[in-house]
């Protein structure tokens, strides 16, 4: 495993657009770092100059202590799990899983080894003489899967590899990936768009908007210290509602209060505890809980309230929020200023 | 019994998934005009199409085995007087038609293996390695197929005759037929088209698997290419073996000539019988190699399973 370092790392087409402005970043030997933002936002191009396949504009990318600028993607000691699987149609399982550890020029039966080991890892022996069109999109998935950790490369990059899958197999082989690469120790880029699989899976998150760094911090601290409105909407599900700081009390003028869904809770201002007043326009009932969408003068917000909570449709209910769960953003830019209460 | 009913019912579902799939419904088959104008119309193009590409083959193979005065006094006769075998055996023997036959193979090989060569790793460079002015080059490419044939016969000729670099005459030697036939703009360009809809991915994946340049080529581009390069073969194969006037310019030695130049050339002086049956051969073994490697030529894409689709 190695750490992987972008140092000022940018990247613009020749139409000049910029895809990635400037990224700094450091991956820790063994990490497992995501990259998440909306589409368009540079995070499979940062992943691909890491990989060396698109060059790089400007800045240094450092792989271990070797800066990797100009080293073709062969001699980076690193494998790619690749969205659609990009699996060698023509050749079976084993075949598959053996190609790059046969020009590595690794001994016979240490590919025998290699390959048998990552097929009991991912559960492919029974498949091992398949060609990729006999199996599932989970089983193509594992191959690809397979297919890197069989190099036992310094790092992977793994580039939205579970978008195409279903919604169940998505969580299970989201699991099956985190154990392996516990297991495995081995440092790891994690390309998403999905917020959910960033949270559940990486040590750390770097969350990306056209081509911009916004955050990197350990899950619960995007989750609890966004650094500004789009991180604090971006992350969580659903989103954090943002209000104007006036509208839910608070005297200071060009704010915006961010709180979260779940920290709503129906009742009436207090000491330390912020409330509004709001029109509730449509309530989902999830089992656990309720999804309430209320309407505070042009903003709908969304209240994640206890299962048993009755709300009428169209009713003004008063609304509270304490002062602890309010983060404030300057209108203006965005940023986060600092806490409410 | 169940067995039987069981294929029964496969057969019916089958045949009911084909007839929707048609334009034509299974519904509207069941309407009397419809059954009886289209059905009726189908049969009659499928005889004609019968008539028309299979009648002069049957033809032909009728007349290699037939005494040469009774297809002259009564060509649409079926055996008048009987079948007259020796036409073979004088077509093997007198004709040599065994020797041209395995010159044209060698001609078709070497020209299909100048081609394929030139094609592939043409359109690799091209669309693959993509140079800088990759695009420039298939630009230029794509206007020399506006060149009429004909109009380089000349220059064509004159570089084989005075090869630049080598200085030694390519004429009555087969270099002369295969190195022009694998000068084709048309064969790089559709190889490139082809390579151009090749998921990159899997190139990607090649090469942070460690595959070079050739590696990638060999191992992953060809093996991923076999459908277009059944359809270049089949270009390739049979235009050689048609071939007639750049054969027959560069290969004035009879013992090198293939079947298109040397079959015209004896017309005159063999024995209409004898003559025919050589034609039956030589149209024999494209028609049995076609048949043979059929299933290769036509097989579908063979990209499945390889990106999610």
């Amino acid at each position: 495993m190695a750490a992987i370092c972008f140092d000022g790392v940018s990247k613009i087409y020749g139409d000049g657009t910029c895809a990635v402005d400037s990224l700094d970043l450091d991956i820790n030997e063994g990490e497992f770092m995501v990259f998440v933002g909306p589409s368009g936002c540079g995070k499979t191009t940062a992943l691909r100059m890491v990989a060396g396949l698109e060059e790089i504009s400007g800045g240094r990318v450092v792989i271990g202590e070797r800066e990797v600028n100009d080293v073709s993607p062969k001699d980076r000691d690193i494998a790619m799990v690749f969205q659609n699987y990009a699996l060698y149609p023509h050749m079976t399982v084993a075949a598959n899983l053996a190609f790059g550890l046969k020009l590595q020029k690794h001994s016979k039966a240490e590919i025998e080894r290699r390959v048998q080991d990552a097929a009991v890892a991912l559960d492919l022996e029974d498949y091992l003489q398949r060609k990729p069109k006999a199996l599932s999109g989970g089983q193509r998935q594992r191959v690809a899967l397979g297919r890197a950790i069989v190099r036992e490369p310094a790092a992977f990059l793994m580039d939205e590899p579970l978008s195409n899958l279903d919604a169940a197999l998505r969580v299970q082989t989201r699991g099956e990936i985190l154990k392996l690469q516990k297991r495995l120790g081995t440092t790891t880029i994690y390309v998403t768009h999905d917020q959910v699989e960033a949270m559940t899976m990486g040590d750390r998150i770097a969350v990306m908007r056209k081509g911009v760094l916004q955050q990197i911090g350990t899950p619960q601290e995007l989750y609890t210290r966004p650094a500004n409105t789009f991180v604090a909407t971006f992350i969580g599900s659903p989103a954090m509602n943002m209000v104007p700081a006036g509208a839910i009390g608070i005297e200071r003028d060009a704010l915006l209060a961010g709180f979260r869904p779940e920290h709503i809770r129906v009742g009436v201002a207090g000491d330390g505890v912020f409330g509004f007043e709001a029109v509730v326009e449509l309530v989902e009932y999830l089992g656990d809980e309720r999804l309430a969408h209320v309407r505070l003068d042009e903003r709908l917000l969304t209240a994640k309230l206890p299962a048993d909570q009755q709300l009428e449709t169209g009713a003004t209910i008063a609304f509270t929020v304490p002062g602890q769960a309010v983060l404030l953003f300057d209108a203006e830019t965005g940023l986060a200023v600092d806490a409410a209460s | 019994m169940s067995a039987i009913q069981d294929w029964q019912g496969r057969r019916r579902r089958g045949a009911m998934t084909e007839s929707q799939q048609g334009l034509v419904q299974s519904a509207d088959w069941k309407r009397p005009s419809v059954r009886w104008g289209l059905g009726g119309t189908q049969t009659a193009l499928l005889v004609l199409l019968v008539i028309v590409g299979l009648g002069p083959i049957l033809w032909l193979a009728k007349a290699a085995v037939t005494p040469t005065q009774d297809t002259l006094s009564n060509p649409m006769a079926i055996f008048p007087h009987g079948a007259d075998w020796s036409n073979i055996s004088g077509a093997w023997n007198e004709v040599d038609i065994g020797l041209y036959i395995w010159n044209t193979v060698v001609i078709a090989f070497g020209s299909w293996l100048c081609q394929i060569v030139v094609a592939t790793t043409g359109a690799f460079a091209l669309s693959v390695l993509a140079p800088k002015w990759g695009r420039v080059i298939t630009a230029a490419l794509l206007t020399t197929l506006f060149v009429p044939s004909v109009v380089l016969l000349v220059p064509l000729y004159l570089e084989v005759v005075h090869p630049p670099v080598i200085h030694h005459s390519f004429i009555n030697s087969y270099w002369a037929v295969w190195l022009p036939a694998g000068a084709s703009a048309f064969n790089v360009i559709i190889m490139k088209r082809f390579f151009d809809n090749l998921p990159r991915e899997i190139f990607e994946a090649a090469r942070i698997d460690g595959a070079g340049p050739f590696r990638l080529f060999v191992s992953i581009v060809l093996p991923m290419s076999k459908p277009i390069l059944g359809v270049v073969s089949i270009f390739a194969v049979l235009a050689s073996w048609k071939d007639f006037l750049w054969p027959l310019l560069v290969l004035s030695d009879p013992s090198k000539q293939p079947v298109s130049v040397r079959l015209p050339t004896i017309a005159g002086q063999t024995d209409l019988g004898v003559f025919l049956a050589a034609m039956l051969i030589a149209c024999l073994v494209p028609i049995v190699g076609f048949l043979i490697f059929q299933r290769s030529f036509l097989r579908g894409t063979g990209l499945s399973g390889a990106l999610k689709g």
